[in-house]
């Protein structure tokens, strides 16, 4: 069973050309949307990149004796605690839904929401490895979580890659790291009795994170008529209306409903939950990422 | 070919197709329209839900309809639909064009003449012979039927014209018995008016071969002879059977009083519906227009049926009465004028009063009742009445015989010397009996008259005996004595009876022969119709006569007619209907007399094929069709779309505004590009507009669309010659439809007159009286180079102007004079070409201003002519093309060059002078101007 030189280099370069086609351009415009979002928060919040200090806290009860500051303590009458950012590196884990339902796009989009998916997946990474953090990409190749460049390219990698991919897309069934932090970039559509235990399990895990539904206006605003035959972009399921215009209401319904369920099982884990649409600017977004993973503690 | 009626299919077997319809209708309701397809992530979202509303699985009726109709319209269009298509086979053996050619023909003869020549060009095509024959024409001399090639016969059709009378078909068809022809086709061109000989032709002509009668289903009508009642012209209009309801306009035509021929009276009549065949008419007119009366016609007729000649009978003449001496109230029936009165109170307006106020009055005949004597001054007015046409009558009596007047010479108020005193025979104091009449002498104007015995005369005066005594005598006693006398003095006459006017000298008073001396005298007009007898002996000459159109023409080559076959006879080639007469007197021979009616064909026997005169073109539905076929679907392209909810949104219009413009532009364009004239696609406001905006030469537009083409091209022409060498700078020229339009925007009009063109109706009329004198100009123009000599008579387009121009209110005319200011206003003119040159043009007559010594023209300052008549067809001459190219040869070589130049120089004069007047009429005054200013 060995392969011939001859077609090991055949299919190495394929995918070299499969990489060099599409992880440039995402890399690339994933730093530039990276880049718009660090310094943004650079300017207002930080004092500069690469300083552990945060800040000094009194200490209360229960603090650990260790952790006080006995340098900054000395100088008054108060213990403090020095606390650090970013003290220990986090492990960001990211989903990046690839389903094929993901592939869609309305007749007016721009952009399908696996294109949007991913380019935020891998501009929040490139944040979070410019932090230091370790990040990984759950369901694929760079599911160990790692730091730095290499791990960024493995990341693009990954998220360029092709693989065999349902209709519907689920949470991958992985092993958090307790405390960690993750990240859910998906349009929830699936099959409820598949995405919801899910989501449960993950935040089961001791994980919180986010939940990012990435939808596209058509899928909003639902501005079909006539006598149409809905399918899902897989051909699983399909659905066939007299009249389509008489069922927006109920879609809106539903939808909504879908929301407030997944909202429901973010405040019951202490996750938070946003609606992304593909028409609205990635940087918003990113910012609320990145905000949002910071803001979990 | 199958034929249904008017429509034939080139393809019929392709009908068959239509049988798949219902399979069609069947299959598009029960396939529902197929759904639309869409990958949709949300779908998940949507499983379980329910239709609230179910979206109709079954295409809606009216658009399976719309469908089938589209596919019908498709079917039909490929099956090639012909409508009036042009079924004509080949015949064989002779034809025989039988033309009836009466009056009843005329209105549209020049359809008939089309429609025989199309018959004959057909025969020629197929080689068949054929004879042309117009029914109303004298039969050919030799028993034969003048068959030969067609060709030869189709040549000759344009010059036949209608006559005046009606169509003997009884006589023809006797005729054809004595023809030995055989197994001929006869096409006949019926003018639909029946008459009595009318089974026996139809059987002799069924007898020879096939018949194939072509009538128009427009029938003409027709006047009967006038007459006067109740003050008023009464005359019936005639129509050949009652029918659905319509409006006739009568006019009234005489000469005013400088001569020219002029509508002096309308009426209009309508036939209602249920009007039976004939319909009265009554035209009241003041005296002095119904006496000038000389025919009323139908305007939109163009036919002697619908001429009725007027002659005497309709003249009701002023009388004057006077008498010499009162006999006082009490003595009624001795008085001197009584008899007259009775006698002529009918039939004329009588004036009795002094003779200064008579001769004031201008009466047409003045009697005198043994006067005597006449006062100096009254005598020269006397005499200068009868010498300007007047007609004296007197009576003798005691005080004429006492006068002595004309005892030692000749009077001019008396035909004879009388001699001193007078006779009495037959009295007490006297031998001899009363005399008697002796019969009228020939030439005498009372030849024909009974005398009655019981006319006696018991005292007379006596003529002198002179050399022209004798042919002065128009009535003598049986002794020869004159009872009668006559004389001609200028234009008028001057007639003495040498009795008293009333019963006291002899009995002729008292007689009827009383009544019809005075009536041949033309003192009083005929009250009924003349019978036979009355006018029986006499030779009645043929002054003027109709022809075919129920134009008056000078009569040619007609002899006189007997008096008795005026009244007996109908009018015939020997004596068309016309104005005859003996003479003082008239009598009209008119085709309908009163009680006359006209009727159409009857019953025709089977085999006789009827036929429409208008041939309607072949017209191809095909691409008519394929349009409907073509709308249907795309409607049924919006239709669906509205049905499936997609046409909404911005895009979606677009797009079906794309498609529609696809869809219906390319196959509109290219089927329903009918040009129109600029004028009828203008709206009243634009026209305004464009005519306000700049100066806009004008033509009117005629119906005829060749020469409208000409008229607007021509005016092109000249505009663009304008702009170039004037200051006048007219823009496109439009056509201006009199009925519609408005002309005071259009300071001249070019009108070119074609036979085509109707009459316009009063309201025009109205409204170019009214541009006239408001300061508009017309330029008439009938194109024919004036061929027929006199202006408007000549030539067909000449009488056309003629009928156009009786309504409108037009000066006194004369042809352009050397110094008329048309040939100074731009260029120095010396004539007027057009297309044709040489024939005169006609303009306002200048008044009579006499011509300075050493001015080179006189001093005519006022008005500007209001029309321009001429016959040179200078439209044609301007008329040039897109590329200004001219459109019409003039002339050759330079020489024509030259006169179109010169037409262009016409053109430029006549705008010239619209636009400013007699403006170099004026120039004249230079000399003095400068003089004054001390130059």
């Amino acid at each position: 069973m060995t392969e011939t030189v001859a077609s090991r280099a055949t299919r190495l370069r394929g995918d070299a050309e499969k990489v060099g086609g599409s992880l440039p351009p995402l890399l690339a415009e994933a730093e530039r949307l990276a880049m718009t979002v660090a310094f943004g928060v650079h300017g207002r919040r930080r004092a500069g990149i690469g300083e552990n200090f945060w800040q000094y806290r009194r200490a209360v009860p229960g603090d650990v004796l260790t952790q006080v500051d006995w340098r900054r303590s000395a100088r008054s009458d108060i213990q403090y605690i020095r606390q650090r950012e970013w003290e220990a590196a986090q492990t960001v884990s990211i989903w990046c839904d690839d389903a094929q339902a993901m592939d869609y796009k309305g007749p007016r989009s721009e952009f399908t929401k696996a294109e949007r998916a991913r380019l935020l997946s891998l501009a929040l990474a490139v944040l979070l490895v410019k932090a230091g953090e370790r990040v990984s990409l759950l369901g694929t190749d760079a599911v160990q979580p790692r730091s730095g460049e290499l791990q960024l390219n493995r990341i693009a990698m990954a998220l360029a890659g092709d693989r065999v991919r349902p209709d519907y897309g689920a949470p991958p069934p992985a092993q958090y790291r307790t405390g960690g932090r993750a990240v859910f970039l998906s349009d929830f559509m699936g099959d409820k009795e598949q995405v919801f235990p899910a989501l449960v399990e993950a935040a089961q895990h001791n994980v919180s994170g986010v939940f990012v539904q990435i939808v596209d206006d058509t899928e909003e605003d639902f501005p079909f008529d006539g006598r149409t035959i809905f399918r899902s972009v897989g051909g699983s399921v399909e659905f066939e209306t007299q009249r389509a215009r008489a069922l927006r209401d109920a879609y809106r319904k539903r939808l909504a409903e879908r929301r407030a369920q997944l909202r429901d099982v973010a405040r019951n884990t202490g996750w938070q939950f946003s609606v992304h649409r593909t028409s609205q600017s990635p940087r918003a977004a990113l910012l609320w990422l990145y905000m949002a993973i910071g803001g979990l503690r | 070919m199958l034929s249904l009626g008017a429509l034939s299919f080139l393809a019929p077997w392709l009908l068959s197709a239509l049988v798949a319809l219902p399979v069609l209708w069947w299959l598009l309701r029960a396939v529902p329209p197929a759904p639309a397809r869409r990958l949709f992530p949300g779908v998940r979202l949507l499983l379980g839900l329910k239709d609230p509303e179910r979206m109709p699985e079954r295409t809606p009726w009216w658009l399976l309809l719309l469908r089938m109709a589209a596919l019908a319209a498709a079917i039909l269009a490929f099956a090639d639909p012909v409508l009036n298509p042009d079924v004509r086979e080949r015949g064989t053996g002779p034809v025989l064009l039988l033309l009836d050619g009466g009056w009843g023909s005329a209105p549209d003869w020049a359809q008939r003449q089309a429609r025989a020549a199309d018959i004959l060009d057909q025969a020629a095509r197929d080689g068949r012979p054929a004879a042309v024959i117009s029914l109303a024409e004298p039969r050919p001399g030799e028993p034969r039927l003048p068959f030969r090639a067609a060709e030869d016969w189709a040549t000759r059709i344009g010059g036949l014209a209608p006559k005046a009378w009606a169509p003997d078909r009884a006589g023809f068809a006797a005729w054809l018995e004595t023809v030995e022809d055989e197994g001929f086709e006869t096409v006949w061109l019926t003018d639909g008016l029946g008459t009595d000989g009318d089974r026996a032709f139809f059987d002799a002509l069924a007898d020879r071969g096939p018949v194939r009668m072509i009538a128009d289903p427009r029938t003409p009508l027709a006047l009967t002879a006038p007459g006067f009642a109740d003050g008023a012209l009464q005359t019936q209009v005639l129509r050949p059977e009652a029918g659905a309801g319509r409006s006739v306009e009568i006019a009234a035509i005489g000469a005013d009083p400088l001569g020219i021929e002029r509508v002096l009276g309308t009426q209009r009549v309508v036939f209602e519906p249920d009007d039976g065949a004939a319909t009265e008419v009554a035209l009241e007119l003041p005296v002095e227009l119904r006496n000038r009366v000389t025919r009323l016609t139908i305007p939109g007729e163009r036919s002697a049926g619908a001429v009725a000649l007027a002659d005497d009978g309709l003249k009701r003449r002023k009388v004057g009465l006077l008498a010499g001496g009162d006999a006082g109230e009490a003595q009624r029936l001795v008085d001197p004028l009584h008899y007259l009165r009775t006698a002529l109170e009918d039939s004329t307006d009588l004036i009795e009063a002094p003779l200064d106020d008579i001769l004031s009055a201008q009466p047409d005949v003045i009697v005198f009742a043994d006067v005597g004597a006449v006062a100096e001054t009254e005598r020269a007015r006397l005499i200068d009445w009868i010498e300007s046409g007047g007609l004296l009558v007197r009576f003798a009596g005691p005080r004429l015989a006492a006068s002595g007047e004309g005892q030692l010479e000749e009077d001019a108020l008396l035909p004879v010397r009388l001699r001193a005193g007078g006779r009495s025979v037959g009295g007490a104091m006297s031998w001899g009996a009363p005399k008697a009449l002796r019969p009228f002498r020939e030439g005498s104007p009372f030849f024909g008259l009974e005398t009655p015995e019981e006319v006696n005369v018991t005292s007379q005066v006596m003529a002198q005996p002179d050399p022209e005594l004798a042919e002065r005598v128009l009535a003598a006693l049986e002794d020869g004595t004159p009872l009668v006398t006559g004389r001609a003095q200028g234009e008028g006459r001057v007639v003495l009876f040498h009795v008293t006017a009333n019963a006291e000298w002899s009995s002729l008073p008292l007689s009827g022969l009383f009544v019809q001396m005075l009536e041949r005298l033309a003192v009083s007009a005929r009250v009924a119709r003349p019978a036979a007898e009355d006018l029986a002996g006499q030779t009645w000459t043929p002054v003027t006569v109709l022809d075919g159109f129920g134009n008056p023409v000078e009569p040619r080559l007609l002899a006189g007619v007997d008096g008795a076959r005026l009244i007996d006879e109908r009018p015939s080639a020997e004596m068309p209907p016309g104005v005859y007469s003996s003479g003082e007197r008239t009598v009209a021979v008119n085709l309908f007399r009163d009680g006359d009616m006209i009727a159409p064909i009857g019953a025709l026997p089977a085999g006789i094929v009827v036929e429409s005169m208008q041939v309607a073109p072949e017209t191809p539905l095909k691409p008519w069709l394929l349009l409907a076929a073509l709308l249907a679907l795309a409607a049924d392209i919006l239709a669906t779309l509205w049905l499936s909810g997609r046409l909404t949104g911005p895009r979606m219009a677009q797009g079906t505004a794309v498609l529609l413009a696809v869809t219906l532009a390319g196959p509109l364009a290219a089927t329903l590009a009918v040009p129109q004239a600029r004028a009828q696609q203008m709206t009243e406001d634009e026209l305004a507009l464009h005519a306000t905006t700049d100066t806009v030469l004008a033509y009117v537009v005629t119906g005829d669309r060749q020469l409208d083409q000409t008229s607007e091209a021509g005016l092109r022409g000249l505009s663009q010659v304008l702009t170039r060498r004037t200051a006048i700078e007219p823009v496109d020229p439009v056509g201006v439809q009199l009925e519609r339009d408005d002309l005071a925007f259009f300071p001249f009009l070019y009108w070119p007159v074609s036979e085509v063109q109707r009459p316009p109706s009063d309201a025009a009329y109205a409204k170019l009286n009214e541009y006239l004198r408001s300061g508009g100009m017309i330029l008439f123009d009938t194109r024919d180079a004036n061929l027929g000599g006199r202006l408007g008579s000549g030539t067909a387009n000449g009488r056309t102007l003629q009928q156009l121009a009786a309504k409108l209110d037009i000066p006194p005319l004369e042809p352009a004079p050397q110094d008329h200011v048309l040939t100074r206003t731009f260029y120095l003119l010396q004539d007027f070409p057009g297309r044709y040159s040489g024939s005169e043009v006609w303009v306002e007559a200048a008044p009579d201003v006499e011509e300075v010594e050493g001015m080179p023209f006189r001093d005519l300052n006022d008005g500007v002519t209001p029309v321009v008549i001429g016959a040179n067809d200078w439209a044609a001459a301007w008329a040039v093309d897109a590329r200004g190219a001219p459109m019409y040869p003039v002339g050759r070589g330079t020489g024509g060059a030259q006169q179109r130049e010169m037409a262009y120089r016409f053109g430029v004069n006549l705008i010239m002078h619209v636009m400013t007047g007699n403006y170099k009429s004026d120039q004249v005054h230079v000399p003095a101007l400068l003089e004054r200013l001390g130059n």
